[in-house]
C-alpha cells in the first residue's frame, strides 16, 4: 500500500536534489526572512541622532548623557546652548531628539528633590517617537530607582542589598523583545509560504509536463499519490523550522523556553494542514505560475490577520473570525507559547483542537478534489 | 490474433465536453494480439477515446469493457493491466534513464525483489546500456521513445495504448519501434496505436478511421482501401501546371498529389483512370508521359475520406446558409 507512496517520495527527492533553484529557496527563504524581519525592525529605531542641552554641566548630568548614548538608541551628535538652537538642529534634520538637563540636576538629586529631565522628540516619524521615548524613560526610570536605592541604602537598614537585583534590566532591551517576538512567528510564516507553494507547484509541474497523466493512468492509489507527493515536504518543513530556530537562537538569542519535542510534534499538524492546502490549490492550478500566484494570494491575509504583524486582540471582530480559520493563527499561538512562555501540552489544548479541525477539513477537501481523472 | 479473444469491447461509447461532442457513439471490438491503428485528423477524438479506454476519463454515454473490466466503474483494475505511452513520452526529464525505469517499475508494482533485474533486462533489450545514467531530458527523440516504450512495458501489460508514439522520431527509429511492436503482438500483447504516418497505418492488422468524433470505418488496411473504391495512376506530364489545372476541374478526379516530377491522380473506381487522364490531358494538349496504374495506399483512402467529409460539411453549411 505505502510502497507506491515511497516510490513517489523517492522520485520527488531526486528531482528536488537536482532542482538547484528550489533547493536554494528552501534554505535562503528562512535566512532572508529572518535577517529582514530580525534586523530591519531593530536597526530602524537605534542610533537616533541626539543633541544635549546640558544646563547643569555637572558630573552627574554628563553621566546621564553618556548613559543615554550607551543604550545604543541615541548617537549624541553635539551639545547645544539654547532651545532655539535645538529647534534649528531638529528642523535641519541633524538631530531627531534632544535631551534637556536642568540646572541644579546634580544638587536636586543629591538632596533627594524631584527633578525633571526633558526629552524632545521629532514627531514626524511616529515609529521613532515610541522607541525614542521608551528607551529614555526606561533609562531614567532605572536611574531614578537606582538613586532611590542608593539613598535608601545610605540611610536605612541593610535590606537594600537584595533589592539591588530589582535593577530594571528588561527596560533596557526592547530591541531583544521584538526579535524574540518575531522569530518564532517567522517559523509559521515561512512554513505557510513554502509548504503550500511547493506542493501546489510539484503537482502543477507534472500537469504542465504531461507526466501527471502518466501517474493518473498508473495503478497508484489516490491516497498513495497524495502521500508520496507531500511526504518529502514534511522533511523540508522540519528542516526550515530547525534552521530558523538555530539562527534565531545564535543570532538573535531567541529563547526556547518550552519543550522542543512538543513544538516539533505540534508543528506536524501545521505542516500537514499547509500541505493539504497546497494539494487543494494544485487541483485548481493548471500551471506552475498559477500555483505560485495562488500561494502568494493566500499568504497576504495570513501575514496580516494571523497576529504575526498586528496584535490579534486589536483587530476588529470580523477579522478575528476570519483569522480563526487560518492555520497560521493557531500555530503562532502554539509556537510563541512554547518558545516564549514555556507553555506545555495542556496550555495549548484549544489551539490544538482548532488546528486539528482545520487539518481534517483541508484533507477532506483535498481528497474530494484530487481525483485520478483528467479534465 | 489467433484465438479471437476480445480485449476491448465498446458499445456506443461517447464523451462530450459541455456542448462539444468529442466522441460520438463508438462501437468497437479489438482482439488479443492485434495491432489496431486509429487514424483521424487532429482533434478527431482519438486521444479522448484512448483516455476513456484507460479509465482516466469517464464516458458520458455508452459503455466499454477493457481487459474484462468496465471503464466507468472498474477503472483502477484496468490500470494495472495496461501500458500507456503518449507522444510527449511522459518521462521525467530530470531523472536519468535508469531512475525513470525504476520509478515506473515501482509505480506499476513490480515486486521489490525483481525490480532491479526487470529494469536491467529492459535496459539491455532497448540497448540503453550506455545511456543508463543520462538525464532523460538530454536524450534525442528516438532514444526518449525507447525509454518511454521500455517504461510502458516494464510490467508486461497484456494491453498497450500508444498515442502517437512516433511523432518527431527519425525513420530508422520508427522502423525499429514497429519491429518491437510486432514482436510484442506476436507474444500476445494487444496494441492500440494512433498515428498520422500512413506507412505505419499499413503495418497495423486493423484500422479505424475517426472523423469529428465519429467512427467512419473499421477493417484491415486492404478492406478499408477496397471499400473506398478508388483507382490511382501516376504520370510525368510535360506541362505539369496545365495538366494539374485541367485534372482538378474534372469531377471524376478525387485527388491529385505531387511526388517530385510525378503527379499521382486518384479517380473513383467506376472510371478507368488511364482513360480519364488521357482524355483530360489530350483536351489541353499535354502529353501524359509514363502513365501507369499504381496500388491504392491507405493514405489515398484516408485523404479521399477526409475530402468527402469536408465536402459533406461544406454542403451542410451551404444548405444551412440558404435554406
Amino acid at each position: 500500500m505505502s510502497g507506491r507512496a515511497l516510490v513517489i517520495a523517492w522520485k520527488e527527492l531526486i528531482q528536488l536534489r537536482r532542482d538547484r533553484l528550489t533547493l536554494a529557496m528552501v534554505a535562503a527563504l528562512p535566512v532572508m526572512q529572518l535577517l529582514l524581519f530580525g534586523y530591519a525592525i531593530n536597526t530602524d529605531v537605534r542610533h537616533i541622532p541626539m543633541v544635549v542641552y546640558d544646563q547643569d554641566a555637572s558630573a552627574e548630568s554628563r553621566d546621564l548623557a553618556r548613559s543615554l548614548e550607551a543604550t545604543g538608541f541615541y548617537d549624541i551628535v553635539g551639545n547645544v546652548q539654547s532651545y532655539t538652537e535645538i529647534e534649528r538642529v531638529v528642523r535641519a534634520g541633524r538631530a531627531r531628539t534632544a535631551i534637556v538637563i536642568p540646572t541644579r540636576y546634580a544638587s536636586d538629586l543629591r538632596l533627594g528633590r524631584p527633578t525633571k529631565v526633558q526629552l524632545i522628540v521629532d514627531g514626524s516619524d511616529p515609529q521613532t517617537v515610541a522607541s525614542a521615548t521608551d528607551a529614555a524613560s526606561g533609562l531614567v526610570a532605572a536611574r531614578a530607582s537606582e538613586l532611590a536605592l542608593v539613598r535608601f541604602h545610605a540611610q536605612g537598614p541593610a535590606t537594600g542589598s537584595n533589592l539591588l537585583s530589582l535593577e530594571p534590566e528588561t527596560w533596557y532591551n526592547p530591541e531583544l523583545r521584538t526579535a524574540v517576538f518575531v522569530v518564532p512567528g517567522l517559523i509559521g510564516v515561512i512554513l505557510t509560504m513554502t509548504m503550500i507553494m511547493m506542493t501546489a507547484m510539484a503537482i502543477a509541474r507534472e500537469r504542465e509536463r504531461g507526466t501527471l497523466e502518466q501517474l493518473v493512468v498508473s495503478p497508484i492509489g489516490r491516497v498513495e499519490l497524495m502521500l508520496g507527493k507531500i511526504l518529502p515536504y514534511v522533511g523540508i518543513g522540519y528542516l526550515q523550522m530547525t534552521l530558523v530556530l538555530l539562527i534565531g537562537s545564535f543570532v538573535f538569542r531567541t529563547p526556547l523556553a518550552g519543550s522542543p519535542l512538543l513544538l516539533y510534534v505540534l508543528a506536524l499538524l501545521f505542516i500537514a494542514a499547509n500541505l493539504a492546502l497546497g494539494l487543494v490549490f494544485s487541483t485548481l492550478a493548471k500551471t506552475q505560475q498559477q500555483a505560485m500566484q495562488m500561494s502568494f494570494f493566500f499568504l497576504l491575509p495570513n501575514i496580516l490577520l494571523s497576529g504575526f504583524m498586528f496584535p490579534f486582540d486589536a483587530m476588529p471582530r470580523f477579522a478575528q473570525i476570519l483569522a480563526q480559520g487560518l492555520p497560521l493563527t493557531h500555530f503562532l499561538r502554539i509556537v510563541r507559547g512554547i518558545a516564549l512562555r514555556g507553555a506545555g501540552f495542556s496550555d495549548l489544548g484549544n489551539e490544538l483542537v482548532w488546528l486539528a479541525g482545520i487539518l481534517i477539513a483541508l484533507v477532506a477537501i483535498a481528497a474530494v478534489r484530487f481525483q485520478k481523472k483528467v479534465a | 490474433m489467433a484465438d479471437r479473444e476480445p480485449v476491448i469491447v465498446t458499445q456506443g461509447l461517447s464523451r462530450s465536453f459541455g456542448h462539444l461532442q468529442a466522441v460520438k457513439d463508438v462501437s468497437l471490438t479489438i482482439y488479443r494480439g492485434e495491432i489496431f491503428g486509429v487514424l483521424g485528423p487532429n482533434g478527431a477524438g482519438k486521444s479522448t477515446t484512448i483516455r476513456m479506454l484507460c479509465g482516466i476519463l469517464d464516458p458520458t454515454g455508452g459503455s466499454g469493457r477493457v481487459v474484462g473490466y468496465d471503464v466507468a466503474t472498474e477503472a483502477e483494475r484496468i490500470k494495472t493491466r495496461i501500458g500507456y505511452m503518449t507522444q510527449r513520452f511522459s518521462l521525467y526529464e530530470d531523472l536519468t534513464v535508469q531512475e525513470n525505469l525504476r520509478f515506473y517499475a515501482g509505480l506499476y508494482g513490480v515486486p521489490r525483489g525483481g525490480r532491479r533485474a526487470r529494469v536491467e533486462q529492459a535496459i539491455n533489450r532497448a540497448g540503453l546500456g550506455d545511456r543508463r545514467d543520462q538525464l532523460a531530458g538530454t536524450l534525442s527523440g528516438g532514444w526518449k521513445q525507447r525509454v518511454a516504450i521500455a517504461s510502458a512495458t516494464l510490467h508486461e501489460p497484456p494491453l498497450l495504448f500508444l498515442d502517437e508514439p512516433t511523432a518527431g522520431v527519425d525513420p530508422v527509429s520508427r522502423r525499429e519501434f514497429w519491429d518491437l511492436i510486432h514482436r510484442l503482438a506476436d507474444e500476445g500483447t494487444t496494441i492500440l496505436v494512433t498515428t498520422h504516418y500512413m506507412d505505419e497505418a499499413e503495418r497495423c492488422h486493423r484500422l479505424a478511421f475517426i472523423f469529428g468524433g465519429t467512427l467512419m470505418d473499421v477493417g484491415t488496411p486492404a478492406e478499408i482501401v477496397a471499400r473506398r473504391r478508388l483507382r490511382v495512376v501516376e504520370l510525368e506530364p510535360d506541362r505539369r501546371a496545365d495538366a494539374e489545372e485541367a485534372l482538378r476541374a474534372d469531377p471524376r478526379v478525387e485527388e491529385i498529389a505531387h511526388y517530385g516530377a510525378v503527379l499521382r491522380v486518384t479517380v473513383h473506381a467506376d472510371a478507368d483512370p488511364g482513360a480519364v487522364v488521357r482524355e483530360v490531358c489530350g483536351g489541353r494538349g499535354v502529353v501524359p508521359a509514363n502513365l501507369r496504374e499504381s496500388r491504392v495506399s491507405v493514405e489515398d483512402a484516408f485523404v479521399a475520406m477526409v475530402r468527402q467529409d469536408e465536402r459533406r460539411a461544406q454542403a451542410a453549411r451551404a444548405a444551412g446558409a440558404h435554406p
